[in-house]
C-alpha cells in the first residue's frame, strides 16, 4: 500500500495578466517531509503557497493537500494547513497568550482544549515565560516562533512556511529549524521557502524555482551530484592567484574561482588529484599551498541551476 | 451540523473578543467612540442655536422725545435685542462692517408729534443682509414688537375690537422653540453615524494594512465570520454612545424621551448596523486605512449633515436632493428620533422608517460580504 502524498501539485499554473508567476509546476510531498522551496526574489515560491492553501485560484492546473482537492474543498484543505505568511502578520497590540488564543478560536479550539494545547504550543516554542508580553516588543526571533506557534496550534497535517526566518539572526534560525525538525519527527508535513541556502541542507527534498518554473527537485545529495557533478578542490595559501593560471588550461578543469585567500576549482572527477593540483600551484610560484576535497554546496547548486535557466536549457550540463 | 455550528460561533467568537482587545487596548478607539460624541454634543448643542439672542441693535433717534425714549426702550428691553448705542443713519456701514450692531433702528424727527396726533408713522430699519438667518430674525422681531407698541398706543378701545382674521399659534412638543429640543435628535444621528463608519472602516483596513488579513484568509474563518465579529463589539459601542447621547442630551439640554425607549434602541441598532456596515464596506474596498478614513469621513458626515433634515428641512430642497435624501440612513433615525423623544410616537408611526434601516443594514452588509468575497480566490 503506497502512502497518499500530503501535497499534490499537477502543471499548477497562474498567470498574473501577461505574466506567468507560476508555469506548470508538479511536484508531491510526503507526509512528514520537510520540503523547501527554493528560488531567487519573484520567482514564484509565495505565488505556489498561495494557490496551495487556497488564498489564490490556479489559472490551470490542480492540487490536493492533506487529501483535499484544493479547488473543490477549500474548506477542508484549510481546516488541515497552518500557514506562516511572508510578512509578520500577528497582532502587535496583544499580548503573546491572547494572539494564540485567537488563532486557537479562528480553528474552532475553545475552552480547556485550547488552553491545554496554547500551554503546548507556547512550549515547545519556548515562549512560555513571555506568554504576558506584549508582542510588539517581542524581537524577531521570537516573534517568528510565535507565528509559527500560532499555525501549528490546531495540529495541522500541513504546515506552510514562507521565508519563515527572513531577517532573523543565525542563532535564532538554528532554534527555528529545531522546531521545525520536531515537527516532521511528529508526522507534520512542512513545506517551507527560503533564500538561506544553509538552512535548505536541512530539507528532505528541495525544488528550486527559477521564473515560475520548477526547475530542479532532489534531495540536498542528489542535487549535487547532478549539478555539481565535478570535483571540487579548495586550494590554500600564497601568491595563488598568480599561480592559477598553470592550471588554466589543463584538460578537466572546468572552473577556477578566486574564493577569499583560496581558489576554487572544478574539475572532471578523476583527472586532478589534490596532491597534483598542489604540486602544479608549488611549481607555478604559489608556497604554503594545501588542497583539499570539498563537498559541493548548495550554493554552487544553485548558481549552476539558476545559471543553466538563465541559459534556456532544461537539465544539468553534462 | 450542530458541531460545524458550535465551530462557528467559537469562531465569531475569537473575532469578536479580540476586537474588543483591541478596542481595550488602544485609548483612541475609546475616544473615538465615547468623548468625542459628548465633545461635540456639547459643541453643539451650545454652539448650533437658531434662537434670537442679544442681537445688538444700533438706535438713530432723531427725535428725541419721551415718545420716541418709550419706543426704544420697548424693542431694547426684550432679551432678543438689545441697544448697541447712538448712531448717526450714516455709520450704518461702518458698524456693520465692524460687527457692533446687526441693524440699525431710525426713529425719524418729529415722531412724538405724529404719535400724538395720532398719524401714520414711518419708522427705518437698516439690516446687515450678510447674515440672512440673524437678517430675518430681527426683522421678524422688530417687527412683532413695533406691532405690539402701535397697539399700545392706539389704545384700550382698539385692542378690544377684535379684527376679522386671527391666527392663535400653539406650538406643540417644542413649545419654547428650543433650538437644541431640535438638535439632540439629528444630532445623535450625526454624531452616530461618523464614529460608527469610522470604527469599523479603521479596523478592518487595518487588518489589510497588517497582512493579517491574508492569514485570516488562510484559516476556517469565514467571510461572514470576519464581518459579524469585527461587528458585534463596535455594536456594543454604538449602543452606549447612543445612550450616551441621549443622556447627555436629557441632563444638559432637557430632551425629553417621551416614547418608547426600546423602540428607541431598536432603531438605534438598524442604524448603528447600517452605518458599521457601510464601513466595513468602505474598507473591504480601499484596504487602506489612510483612504478608508477619508471616504468614512465624507460618506457619513456630509449626507447626514445636509441630507438628514438635522439642520436644513428635507421639504425645502431640490427633488433631486429629496430623492438622494432617501438613501441616508441619518434621515430616517433623524425622523424616527424626533418622533420617538419628542412626540413620543410608536411603532405604528415609524415603521417606515426603521423598514428603512432595516432595508438599508442589510443591503450594505450584504454588499461588503460580497465584495470580501470576490477579492481572493
Amino acid at each position: 500500500m503506497t502512502v497518499a502524498p500530503a501535497i499534490e501539485a499537477r502543471g499548477l499554473t497562474r498567470r498574473f495578466g501577461a505574466f506567468t508567476a507560476v508555469d506548470g509546476v508538479t511536484f508531491e510531498v510526503a507526509p512528514g517531509e520537510i520540503f523547501g522551496y527554493l528560488g531567487a526574489n519573484g520567482a514564484g515560491k509565495s505565488t505556489t503557497i498561495r494557490m496551495l492553501n487556497g488564498l489564490l485560484a490556479p489559472t490551470s492546473g490542480a492540487a490536493r493537500v492533506a487529501g483535499h482537492d484544493v479547488a473543490r474543498a477549500p474548506a477542508a484543505v484549510k481546516a488541515s494547513i497552518g500557514y506562516m505568511s511572508q510578512k509578520f502578520s500577528l497582532y502587535l497590540d496583544l499580548p503573546v497568550r491572547e494572539n494564540v488564543a485567537f488563532f486557537g478560536g479562528a480553528y474552532g479550539l475553545a475552552g480547556a482544549a485550547l488552553a491545554r494545547r496554547a500551554d503546548e504550543v507556547l512550549a515547545r516554542a519556548e515562549l512560555r515565560d513571555v506568554g504576558d508580553v506584549t508582542t510588539g516588543e517581542l524581537p524577531g526571533g521570537l516573534r517568528q516562533r510565535l507565528a509559527l506557534a500560532c499555525a501549528i496550534l490546531h495540529r495541522p497535517d500541513v504546515v506552510f512556511l514562507d521565508e519563515p526566518t527572513a531577517g532573523v539572526d543565525p542563532l535564532a534560525r538554528r532554534g527555528f529549524w529545531r522546531i521545525i525538525r520536531d515537527l516532521s519527527r511528529d508526522g507534520t508535513t512542512v513545506f517551507v521557502t527560503t533564500h538561506y541556502l544553509d538552512e535548505a541542507e536541512y530539507c528532505a527534498r528541495i525544488g528550486l524555482m527559477a521564473d515560475g518554473k520548477l526547475v530542479a527537485l532532489d534531495t540536498p545529495a542528489g542535487l549535487k551530484r547532478t549539478w555539481v557533478p565535478e570535483d571540487v578542490l579548495v586550494a590554500r595559501g600564497r601568491g595563488l592567484r598568480e599561480a592559477a593560471a598553470a592550471l588554466g588550461g589543463r584538460p578537466g578543469v572546468k572552473n577556477l574561482v578566486p574564493f577569499g585567500a583560496g581558489l576554487h576549482l572544478r574539475v572532471a572527477p578523476g583527472t586532478l588529484r589534490p596532491e597534483d593540483a598542489a604540486r602544479l600551484l608549488t611549481a607555478a610560484g604559489a608556497a604554503d599551498v594545501t588542497v583539499e576535497q570539498a563537498e559541493p554546496s548548495l550554493e554552487d547548486v544553485f548558481l549552476a541551476v539558476v545559471g543553466n535557466a538563465a541559459r534556456g536549457a532544461k537539465g544539468p550540463t553534462p | 451540523m450542530n458541531d460545524r455550528l458550535r465551530r462557528s460561533l467559537v469562531r465569531v467568537g475569537a473575532m469578536a473578543s479580540k476586537e474588543t482587545l483591541h478596542v481595550l487596548r488602544d485609548p483612541r478607539t475609546l475616544v473615538l467612540a465615547l468623548v468625542m460624541p459628548v465633545l461635540m454634543l456639547f459643541l453643539f448643542g451650545f454652539g448650533v442655536s437658531f434662537d434670537l439672542d442679544r442681537v445688538p441693535v444700533a438706535i438713530a433717534d432723531a427725535d428725541r422725545t419721551p415718545a420716541s425714549r418709550e419706543l426704544v426702550r420697548r424693542l431694547t428691553g426684550a432679551r432678543e435685542l438689545v441697544s448697541a448705542g447712538e448712531a448717526d443713519p450714516a455709520d450704518a456701514d461702518r458698524l456693520f462692517r465692524r460687527g457692533e450692531a446687526a441693524a440699525v433702528l431710525v426713529v425719524p424727527s418729529g415722531y412724538g408729534a405724529q404719535v400724538a396726533r395720532r398719524e401714520r408713522i414711518t419708522l427705518q430699519l437698516l439690516a446687515d443682509g450678510s447674515d440672512v438667518v440673524v437678517a430675518n430674525q430681527v426683522l421678524a422681531k422688530a417687527d412683532a414688537l413695533v406691532r405690539a407698541e402701535s397697539r399700545r398706543l392706539a389704545g384700550v378701545d382698539l385692542a378690544r375690537v377684535d379684527p376679522p382674521l386671527q391666527v392663535k399659534l400653539w406650538t406643540r412638543y417644542n413649545p419654547a422653540g428650543r433650538s437644541a429640543l431640535f438638535m439632540v435628535p439629528g444630532l445623535a444621528a450625526y454624531i452616530l453615524a461618523i464614529s460608527a463608519v469610522l470604527l469599523t472602516a479603521l479596523t478592518v483596513a487595518g487588518e489589510w494594512e497588517r497582512g493579517s488579513m491574508e492569514q485570516l484568509f488562510a484559516s476556517p474563518v469565514g467571510r461572514l465570520e470576519i464581518v459579524l465579529g469585527k461587528l458585534a463589539p463596535y455594536l456594543v459601542l454604538g449602543m452606549l454612545e447612543l445612550l450616551l447621547v441621549v443622556a447627555f442630551g436629557a441632563a444638559v439640554f432637557d430632551v425629553p424621551v417621551r416614547g418608547s425607549l426600546a423602540l428607541f434602541l431598536v432603531v438605534g441598532f438598524f442604524f448603528l448596523v447600517g452605518m458599521l456596515g457601510q464601513g466595513l464596506l468602505i474598507s473591504v474596498v480601499t484596504k487602506n486605512q489612510l483612504v478608508a478614513t477619508q471616504a468614512g469621513t465624507m460618506s457619513s458626515l456630509l449626507p447626514s449633515l445636509l441630507l438628514s433634515g438635522m439642520v436644513f428641512p428635507i421639504e425645502n430642497m431640490p427633488p433631486a436632493l429629496q430623492l438622494l435624501s432617501r438613501v441616508v440612513p441619518a434621515r430616517y433615525l433623524v425622523h424616527a428620533l424626533r418622533g420617538i423623544l419628542l412626540k413620543g410616537n410608536g411603532l405604528a408611526a415609524l415603521w417606515p422608517d426603521l423598514l428603512a434601516l432595516i432595508a438599508f443594514a442589510v443591503a450594505v452588509l450584504a454588499l461588503a460580504t460580497a465584495r470580501f468575497q470576490r477579492r481572493l480566490a
